[in-house]
């Protein structure tokens, strides 16, 4: 376990920001407390995990938790996925998958790519909310390496 | 024969000889017939029949002078008969038959000049309507040739265009199926983004609604906990919003999002359906058929029924999980919609057509009204009482499986008595450009 685990930082691509809205106050619940950084953009999302110049180096030494949604509207998540597992500051960082995909296809797709766990959020908000809460309690105990 | 009498009663008076007398009585025997003969062969003749009434009364002249000769000669009158010869009466009775003789034989020739004249006259007219005959086969026989030929002319030249349409049909066939395919694949795709991104927006009402929920609730024990004046009345009728009110308007909008979840879902299934790659194979229809009467089997006897699967059954090359979907689908429906007043009783028999086999799926449940056959294929529509739960997506799903498999489903019910859905198949499904999976679909 990382000396400070609150250092974890929870970066949450995702372009509905009522979802934003919903996962980050079920995460809350969960008793999750370290710092959310949404971003309603893929091409921001990257930015900052990868800095201005693409190659990663603004991540070093940051612990990441990548929430990503694959819907989104410059450009689709699994290119995030491919490119975040593809760098080699970032590739360790944890990528979790939240999205209303649940096509078979897709969800081996984001597995091949390196993605650590695929979410399908369910409209039943009961469902939604006890995954989110889960993830919450997951990434508490969740060790999360820094990134090199 | 006149000649023959004269010549043999000169040689009977000359010599007193009867023998001489045979060919004059031979001849006089034969001179009546023969004058009968001729009479008939000139009946049509007036002028000829008056001839020959003077030829046979010369002829009896004669003949009678003949016999009054033989009969003196006889007598032994020699002399006298002589006489009676060599007086010019024998010589002028014989001159007066030859001459009326030849005249009847000119009056004879002149009739068969002109016969003959008739007959070159009528030969004339028969070469000139041979002439015209052969004109008029000619030409017949020219008008048959020209439309011979007009018409080989045209049956080439269709001929020709025929196999022209045949060389560019393939290809137009394929340009067709393509542009199905990519029609059907948009329409697939469509329904699949505008399902999915129809979903975004549902899970922020369920999730707000919830959380309105949540929050009402607090307020609510909050004002429980509080007690409230009640002279208040804005207070009365903020407790009366927090505890009717708005639970209801929650409701409301939490049962709506929940059906319309529900219909997406389906709308969702039903495209990823109609975009899944199918997998061909051999299936043992009968046993698929147990099988799938087996997963139904303890609620089939639970209400009392039984469930009979007909043999034979042939077997399909066919998608073998989209049969199932297919086949599970009419025989939950029969279970679910059985009439409750009477056992259930299930039937399932195979009818052989050509290269299609019709699989009939029979029931003698509560039956489909007769305007609704065609609708209870529709999606979201569903027919009849509406006391089971259900989307009315499930024949809707069902027809689309059945033609993707290169069949088609049809109905037969009447109300009250039963329901027979027949499913047409083909016996061996050959896979087609269309209805192909779409690779690439992110969202």
């Amino acid at each position: 376990m990382s000396s400070e685990p609150q250092a974890v930082t929870i970066v949450m691509v995702e372009d509905d920001e009522g979802h934003a809205r919903l996962i980050e106050k079920n995460i809350r619940r969960a008793g999750v407390n370290n710092e959310i950084i949404p971003f309603t953009d893929g091409t921001s999302a990257l930015g900052y995990m990868l800095g201005s110049d693409g190659s990663g180096e603004a991540s070093a030494r940051r612990h990441l938790l990548v929430l990503l949604d694959l819907n989104l509207p410059d450009m689709t998540g699994v290119d995030i996925l491919a490119k975040v597992k593809a760098n080699r500051h970032t590739r360790r960082s944890p990528v979790v998958i939240l999205t209303t995909t649940d096509d078979q296809r897709e969800i081996q797709r984001c597995y091949d790519l390196g993605a650590n766990v695929y979410i399908t959020k369910p409209v039943n908000y009961e469902s939604f909310a006890n995954a989110i809460r889960q993830l919450g309690l997951f990434f508490s105990v969740m060790q999360i390496p820094e990134t090199d | 024969l006149l000649l023959d009498a004269e010549t043999s009663q000169r040689g009977f008076l000359l010599t007193q000889d009867p023998k001489y007398l045979e060919p004059y009585e031979a001849a006089r025997r034969q001179i009546g017939p023969d004058m009968e003969r001729l009479k008939q062969l000139h009946q049509s003749d007036p002028e000829q029949e008056r001839m020959l009434e003077d030829l046979s009364r010369v002829v009896s002249d004669k003949l009678a002078e003949l016999a009054q000769t033989i009969a003196l000669a006889q007598a032994g009158n020699v002399a006298a008969a002589l006489d009676i010869v060599k007086s010019d009466r024998g010589r002028e009775s014989t001159e007066a038959v030859r001459k009326t003789l030849s005249d009847l034989l000119a009056g004879a020739d002149i009739r068969l000049g002109a016969d003959i004249q008739d007959m070159s006259s009528g030969a004339r007219y028969l070469s000139f309507a041979t002439i015209i005959g052969a004109l008029l086969v000619f030409l017949v026989g020219a008008g048959s040739l020209f439309i011979v030929v007009r018409y080989t002319r045209d049956l080439v030249r269709a001929r020709t265009e025929v196999q022209t349409l045949n060389e560019t049909l393939e290809e137009r066939v394929q340009e067709r199926t393509t542009d199905l395919a990519r029609a059907n694949d948009e329409i697939q795709r469509f329904a699949y983004i505008v399902s999915h991104d129809l979903r975004a927006p549902l899970v922020n009402i369920m999730g707000f609604t919830s959380e309105l929920e949540a929050g009402v609730g607090t307020v609510r024990r909050f004002f429980d906990e509080v007690d409230v004046d009640a002279t208040n009345t804005t207070a009365g009728e903020a407790k009366l919003a927090l505890k009717e009110d708005m639970p209801e308007a929650i409701g409301f909008i939490r049962a709506s999002s929940t059906r319309m979840d529900g219909l997406i879902n389906a709308i969702l299934r039903l495209s990823r359906e109609g975009r899944r790659t199918l997998k061909l194979e051999r299936v043992d229809f009968g046993d698929l058929l147990d099988l799938l009467a087996a997963n139904i089997q303890h609620q089939v006897s639970e209400a009392g029924g039984e469930i009979a699967v007909i043999r034979p059954i042939p077997a399909l090359v066919s998608d073998r999980l989209a049969l199932e979907q297919i086949f599970g689908n009419l025989l939950d429906n029969a279970v679910k919609y059985r009439d409750r007043n009477r056992a259930l009783r299930i039937t399932i028999r195979a009818v052989e057509a050509g290269r299609n086999v019709h699989f009939e799926v029979s029931d003698n449940g509560r039956g489909v009204a007769k305007e609704d056959h065609e609708r209870i294929f529709e999606l979201f529509r569903r027919s009849g009482v509406q006391d089971r739960p259900g989307e009315g997506i499930g024949l809707a799903h069902v027809r689309a499986l059945a033609r993707r498999l290169g069949g088609d489903i049809t109905v037969e019910s009447e109300l009250g008595v039963g329901t027979t859905f027949r499913v047409s198949l083909p016996r061996v499904l050959r896979q087609q450009g269309l209805g192909q999976a779409v690779e690439g679909v992110n969202s």
